[in-house]
């Protein structure tokens, strides 16, 4: 199979190769750049100004073509050690090649824009430079050719099998990224694209747009306010892929997150408008109110289901239906009549506009800044409370394996408090705010998911509700033969998934996590669904949960680039989400054994010597 | 509008014909793969994808000839429409059978992940077409009630009973495709292996029967009947696609095919229910008397309670939901 597949894939990475655009010279707002390409510059609008000179192009496609030519015949010829040891040496001359290119690329941009400077030009001509497609695909073929070295041999093939759960979401993400750069090839025109382009400007424009969508997608990585709007965007979907996580592992499949998130808006709206007190109880109360409105939509489809049979995935969809009108009805009038009496609802904010008042500021929780010490955009200092106070909680609970589990938990929570009070008693690190960072909504609800991915992997490995709820799951007969009470479990397991999705109504109605502190009928109910793509993506882990969130909080803040930049909807991320989650479901299109347990440890013992065959994790 | 006058009860029994034909199709659709042994929940989607494909269309083609002559009606235009919503079904549903027959995938995640692309394909489409995300351009074409084709009949169809019974022809095809589907099912050979293949298909195999086969068939049959309920809504119902165009119908009729045991009789008593509840919710809505979000609720809620007073006495085909491995 490889040995065909191999030159295959070295021949379609040398045609590609040749048609990408491997630079971006420089790139306008609105996507038009002028690309520069192994066998010329492609300028489609006509942009002018001086260019970098890179006649090496050329002669860097042609070594390429060598380079793929010989692993291809690497890969033909030889087997086992010696195949291994040729793709190391190539593949690391990849890695070279790909890193020379680059800083030749940067150095030339910048003599240009020297010379320029110096000839009395006020800005630099070519402002908006990168790396494109070619550079990029170089640098995936050289860590393809090191893997295929690394996974030539038994252990290296056992590898791939024992982290399947990188590999399948992995390939299913590269399989939903390319299948949405064929939508973009064909919906959208090339950027400024004038009359008369060639055949190899046309391929080369093209493939250039669809780079450029994926650059905007991920852009947000590349700064701090990028990142944190990310992380922004990311504290629901940490909650709502938790709680459908949380569901798939009893067996259950959760589509109610929508509708818990909205009940636990209500409930904390309630919460906030009408709990009196000092902020040290309202704020808990509110957010505890948040988890329960969650888990009572949870735990009805939950007890329907222990009680009547009747299946989840209905009815936590006409869940989420209901708690829509309930919130239409909360928040749409400010008066209706019920049988004609009319009644009146204080908490909607007076007018048209579909919104609750504002919520106490006791209920309030404070922004992210705030809590590391910063008062705003400008010079502040870093205050180590909270920085400590995990630093301790997380040394305590790391390194105290050997005491016994709940008091293990009480010491990482002291020394979790103990860290927050010495850090604010220590002076604080002095550092710059810029007004960017300040305006990103990132607020303490990011916190509070953490936490909650330290709930979930605490309660799901670490306790026997936990284990019990994954028995059931895997093998509910068997379980319920070994004493556990599975109609009880199905309650409790859907009202804590409800609570976990109840719980990302914090960051909307209690954090202002959009613009206000109040329940607007705007909240974006769907996350709850992105959440099904983020638990798959994370293949139900908190650290896979945690970062497959992050994924899809860039994707979606970068798709606001997308629909200013290049007039594709910012839908596109959801096309990619449901694309990755019909992928992962189909196990990547890979072999069996990376999809099935059993499949996979006979895969494992068939490739390790009997006498060193390892445990399956 | 007095309740119980003679012109609410005609709007009532029109009204409930016509809020039942979507789900008739989607649920006898269901039927065919559940009654195979695979859960399609991705019908919600295929709706969706149907209503698009025949808005779509019937607006391109007819653009030229509106050019050419604004009064222009061609009478094939609407049928191509229905068509090409029959195609992309198949499509669409082809996509959820390979993935979960071919490929074993969980038959939900599939489903689910099918229903999330059609929320999201759609905007882009529509972006690329017409320049916004939500609605598509009002087509002139429409799948009109009969007294549009039986034009000597016009005044019986003035009567009480005439108002009734001018609808649509698709919705005269969806009641006419309970019986069919009823003697498909249990009259003919192809039946009798279609249900085999959901009850036992080891057994079936065992018989020379190509269970994948008989699942796919079954799978894109459902998408050609979702297909069929999507057109309804976009070029017949209405006169454009708007987002989310299928509002929960999928999943409604996927309870009315519990509710109506997997049966196309069955079926056509519990889409009836669902029909009638709808109808009387829009008929009292503009009334006051509750409001309008609670009403709104109301087919959900009787879901619901239908499912669960319902399910302990259904039973599904043996083997649904489970993958077969050779």
């Amino acid at each position: 199979m490889s040995r065909l597949l191999a030159p295959l894939v070295s021949l379609v990475f040398a045609l590609l190769l040749s048609v990408s655009p491997w630079f971006v010279a420089k790139r306008s707002f609105g996507g038009r750049g002028v690309l520069l390409a192994p066998f010329g510059v492609v300028n489609p609008s006509g942009a002018r100004g001086p260019l970098p000179q890179l006649d090496w192009l050329g002669v860097a496609f042609w070594g390429w073509v060598a380079l793929a030519a010989a692993a291809a015949l690497v890969f033909l010829l030889f087997e086992g050690e010696r195949r291994a040891r040729w793709l190391y040496v190539l593949g690391a001359v990849g890695l070279l090649a790909f890193g020379l290119e680059a800083l030749l690329f940067y150095r030339q941009v910048d003599a240009v824009n020297a010379a320029a400077l110096a000839e009395g030009a006020r800005r630099p001509p070519l402002k908006r430079h990168s790396l494109s497609l070619g550079l990029y695909l170089q640098l995936f073929y050289a860590l393809y050719l090191l893997i295929s070295a690394r996974t030539s041999q038994p252990p290296g093939r056992g590898l791939l099998i024992r982290y399947r759960g990188v590999v399948v979401p992995a390939v299913s993400l590269i399989l939903a990224m390319v299948a949405g750069g064929v939508l973009v090839w064909i919906l959208r025109p090339i950027p400024g694209v004038r009359e008369g382009l060639s055949t190899y400007g046309y391929l080369v424009g093209k493939l250039d747009l669809v780079t450029y969508t994926f650059q905007l997608l991920f852009g947000p990585v590349l700064s701090l306010p990028g990142l944190f709007q990310s992380a922004v965007i990311a504290t629901p979907l940490i909650f709502t892929g938790l709680s459908v996580a949380f569901g798939f592992k009893a067996g259950l499949f959760n589509i109610g997150a929508p509708g818990q998130l909205v009940m636990g808006a209500v409930f904390a709206m309630f919460a906030g408008l009408y709990l009196p007190g000092p902020k040290l109880l309202v704020l808990p109360a509110a957010i505890a109110a948040a988890a329960l409105g969650g888990a009572v939509w949870g735990a009805i489809p939950g007890w329907l289901k222990a009680r009547f049979g009747a299946h989840e995935v209905i009815n936590t969809i006409m869940m989420n239906y209901i708690a829509v009108s309930v919130m239409l009805l909360l928040l749409s009038k400010n008066e209706w009549s019920f049988f004609g009496r009319v009644v009146h609802f204080p908490f909607k904010a007076p007018g048209y506009e579909p919104k609750s008042l504002l919520i106490h500021e006791s209920a309030r929780i404070p922004m992210f800044l705030q809590m590391l010490g910063f008062k705003g955009a400008g010079p502040g200092e870093l205050s180590l409370a909270l920085p400590l106070a995990l630093l301790g909680l997380l040394l305590v609970y790391y390194l105290g394996r050997r005491i016994e589990l709940g008091r293990r938990v009480l010491a990482a929570l002291g020394a979790g408090v103990l860290g927050y009070l010495v850090g604010g008693l220590l002076p604080g690190i002095p550092a710059h705010v810029s007004a960017d960072l300040a305006s990103v909504r990132l607020n303490g609800a990011f916190v509070l998911a953490l936490f909650a991915v330290a709930f979930y992997n605490f309660y799901m490995w670490r306790t026997k509700f936990g284990y019990e709820l994954r028995a059931v799951g895997l093998a509910p007969k068997a379980a319920e033969y070994a004493g556990v009470r599975i109609t009880s479990k199905l309650v409790l397991t859907m009202a804590i998934a409800g609570a976990l999705a109840g719980l990302a109504a914090t960051h909307y109605v209690l954090g202002g996590g959009i613009d206000e502190y109040r329940f607007k009928q705007s909240i974006p109910y769907t996350v709850g669904f992105d959440g099904i793509a983020v638990a798959l993506m994370g293949q139900n882990t908190p650290i896979g949960v945690t970062l497959a969130a992050f994924l899809f909080g860039v994707l979606l803040t970068g798709g606001l680039q997308l629909n200013i930049q290049l007039g594709i909807s910012r839908e596109l991320v959801t096309v990619l989400e449901s694309l990755i989650v019909l992928f992962i479901a189909a196990g990547g299109f890979l072999p069996r054994y990376f999809v099935e347990p059993l499949l996979a440890t006979e895969a494992l013992k068939r490739l390790a010597p009997p006498a060193a065959s390892e445990e399956v994790r | 509008m007095e309740i119980f006058s003679t012109a609410f009860l005609v709007a009532l029994v029109a009204g409930a014909l016509r809020q039942t034909t979507p789900l008739l199709f989607t649920a006898l659709g269901g039927m065919f793969n559940e009654r195979s042994g695979v859960v399609n929940i991705a019908l919600e989607g295929i709706i969706n994808f149907g209503a698009l494909a025949a808005a779509v269309t019937v607006q391109l083609v007819e653009a030229p000839y509106l050019a050419h002559d604004p009064n222009a009606r061609i009478w094939w235009i609407p049928w191509l429409g229905v068509l090409a919503a029959i195609v992309v079904g198949v499509l669409v549903a082809w996509i959820h059978a390979v993935v979960s027959i071919r490929y074993r995938a969980d038959q939900i995640v599939s489903g689910t992940a099918v229903n999330m692309l059609s929320f999201g394909l759609p905007s882009i489409l529509l972006l690329f077409l017409y320049g916004n995300t939500s609605d598509s351009k009002d087509v002139v074409h429409r799948i009109l009630p009969m007294d549009a084709y039986l034009p000597f009949l016009r005044d019986f169809f003035s009567t009480p009973l005439g108002r009734i019974l001018d609808q649509s022809p698709l919705v005269y095809l969806a009641f006419l495709l309970v019986p069919l589907t009823y003697y498909l099912l249990f009259k003919t050979p192809w039946g009798l292996r279609l249900r085999s293949v959901g009850e036992n298909p080891e057994a079936a195999d065992s018989l020379g029967i190509n269970v994948f086969w008989m699942r796919y068939q079954g799978v894109l049959l459902s998408g050609v009947l979702a297909g069929l309920a999507g057109a309804y809504l976009s070029i017949s119902e209405l006169n454009h696609f708007t987002r989310l165009m299928a509002a929960g119908r999928g999943f409604i009729a996927l309870a009315a095919l519990i509710f109506g045991q997997w049966h196309p009789l069955g079926i056509l008593g519990a889409t009836l229910l669902f029909g009638f509840a709808e109808a009387f919710r829009i008929l009292i809505e503009g009334t006051g008397i509750l409001p309008s979000p609670l009403i709104q609720a109301f087919p959900f809620v009787l879901t619901m309670l239908v499912l669960a007073g319902f399910i302990g006495r259904a039973r599904p085909p043996a083997a649904i939901g489970k993958p077969y491995e050779k």
